[in-house]
């Protein structure tokens, strides 16, 4: 069918899985009717309590618990979802297997990925084409449990990670923290700032995770607290920095007519994009901050939603650090390049302010989902059923996967 | 004393540097096709796809574009923490970890300017000369 004309492809190594293009026909023909997610809060409690009798919990049974709260909250039947993606960034059972699992017989199943870096395309653009009508997508990750550890002599998952990660043991550079600390302490330089300032931002996620009882860490701190916590990398601070977290996360999407007629207000997905660094990444991280590609990644999924910037009233920015969660909210053009730090300490990133930003708590205090976590919260907010943080009248917002060298921003609307 | 450091990438290309380095030279990759010069080294141009990419002496003259320390240890006990490193812009264009010599990064200001010094160093593949920076 002609949505997959033009299709995207070719770009697994960099993570993204095949999607369809950033085209207006493409946009809001697909909604979100479901969101689940695993116990974070309690799950990661009680693997640091390891209480006697604990066991690591399995990728397969965090997927099925996500599974089955997006179920009830579509308030869809088993024989309702046809179609199964799986996405594991660590490896799982395959999608025949998961499906008996959840207790469903879809007549279409596929691995999709990993990050949340195109599947959400890739399920809409099936959709489309007719291969299935109602599509559970389901993320899973068991890292912590098994001990990972980001940075070193070895690239932790096995897999081949970027070439910065290790080709500077000689001089002991590694490590994804190292990449966001040197472009910290350049942005403190060039801009006049400082750590104090940088605090502002993990403090202002933190405040937002206090209102969700199923983020990881929900307790306030201050900027005295902040600058008292060790230092990971220095000028980067240990709350400067992503959690490690297991935890899965279940998504279900229908065609959008369709979606009308469901329990909950529909979530539109109205556009996407995508974007990566091909050459000189250190310059293009480091002095850049991935402007080029967020401009250019940002621009496609508004254009494809019919919107612009101004339109975008949330945000769920990727947090692999405070200060890459600055990159992005300059990036795409919700301030001006340089000006992110003040625009947090002003209040622009939080309720009543210009964009708030990773109201849920993000990969620093919610949950570290690679991007999917994003999407249950923009779920609650354009449903507005996130309480105590609901921003008032929200009629779009954004998310956005950005690593160390790729971009996948996604717009979604509110559908009544 | 050569200083033991965690592993070179070798394998061509990679040992072509490492080569140069022992001879007090950094040299690296150039297109003859669009002028680029990558870093680290590729087996293709990033920048047009070419094949053709030559190693050339580069001046070894740069300047401190940021830095940052390790406070918490990633190499076990092989490196000392706290542990400095830095990113020099050299003066043809690419940046460059590396670690500082005759400075801390506690005196580090931007745009330093610097020149490239050697250090004996070993890694489980032998004696090598690690390519650091010192003040201009
Ligand atoms: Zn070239």
């Amino acid at each position: 069918m002609a949505i997959w004309e033009g299709i995207i492809t070719g770009m697994a190594q960099a993570g993204f899985v095949d999607m369809p293009p950033s085209v207006q026909e493409a946009s809001r023909k697909v909604s979100i009717v479901g969101i689940g997610e695993s116990d974070f809060h309690l799950d990661y409690r009680a693997e640091r309590e390891r209480a006697d009798g604990w066991e690591p919990r399995t990728v397969e049974d965090m997927c099925k618990k996500a599974f089955e709260r997006a179920l009830a909250d579509s308030g869809l039947k088993r024989s309702d979802i046809d179609g199964l993606a799986m996405s594991y960034t660590y490896g799982g059972p395959e999608p025949s297997e998961m499906a008996t699992h959840f207790g469903i017989q879809p007549k279409l199943g596929w691995i999709n990925g990993h990050i949340f870096a195109g599947p959400l395309p890739n399920a809409a653009g099936r959709i489309m084409a007719g291969d299935a009508e109602v599509i559970a997508l389901v993320f899973g990750i068991a890292n912590r449990s098994a001990g990972r550890q980001f940075g070193g002599m070895t690239f932790a998952s096995g897999a081949a990670g970027p070439s910065s990660y290790y080709y500077h043991h000689p001089w002991g550079w590694s490590s994804q923290a190292a990449h966001w600390a040197l472009m910290a302490q350049r942005y403190f330089a060039k801009y006049g700032k400082g750590e104090e300032d940088l605090g502002h931002v993990p403090m202002t996620v933190r405040k937002h995770a206090a209102t969700d009882p199923n983020a990881v860490m929900q307790k306030p701190f201050t900027i005295d607290e902040y600058m008292a916590s060790r230092y990971i990398v220095r000028p980067l601070h240990l709350f400067d920095i992503c959690l490690v977290t297991d935890g899965a996360v279940c998504v279900i999407i229908s065609e959008a007519d369709r979606a009308r007629d469901m329990a909950k207000v529909p979530v539109d997905v109205a556009g996407w994009g995508h974007s990566l660094i091909t050459q000189d990444k250190m310059k293009v991280m480091i002095e850049d901050r991935l402007r080029p590609q967020l401009q250019d990644a940002g621009g496609q999924a508004l254009r494809m939603a019919g919107l612009s910037i101004d339109d975008i009233g949330h945000f769920e920015g990727y947090d692999a650090s405070s200060i890459h969660l600055v990159n992005q909210v300059e990036g795409f053009g919700f301030t001006e390049p340089g000006t992110g730090l003040d625009f947090c300490i002003d209040g622009q990133m939080t309720l009543g302010g210009r964009i708030p930003t990773n109201m849920n708590g993000g990969n620093m205090s919610y949950s570290y989902m690679q991007g999917w976590g994003q999407v249950p919260e923009i779920v609650r907010q354009l449903r507005h059923e996130a309480g105590p943080r609901q921003i008032e009248g929200l009629q779009a917002s954004m998310s956005a996967l950005t690593q160390t060298d790729i971009v996948h921003p996604v717009v979604y609307t509110r559908g009544d | 004393m050569a200083q033991q450091r965690p592993p070179r990438m070798t394998g061509p290309g990679h040992d072509t540097f490492w080569e140069g380095c022992g001879k007090g030279e950094i040299r690296m990759q150039h297109c003859p096709d669009c002028g680029h010069r990558p870093w680290p080294v590729v087996t293709s141009c990033e920048q047009c796809g070419s094949e053709k990419l030559k190693f050339e002496r580069v001046s070894g003259k740069g300047k401190l574009v940021s830095w940052c320390t390790f406070e918490q240890s990633y190499y076990g006990d092989l490196l000392p923490v706290p542990w400095d490193t830095i990113i020099v812009e050299l003066d043809e264009g690419p940046w460059f970890i590396s670690n500082p010599k005759g400075f801390t990064n506690a005196e580090a200001k931007l745009g330093m300017a610097l020149k490239v010094s050697f250090l004996d160093c070993e890694d489980q593949h032998g004696a090598f000369a690690l390519p650091v920076f010192e003040p201009a």
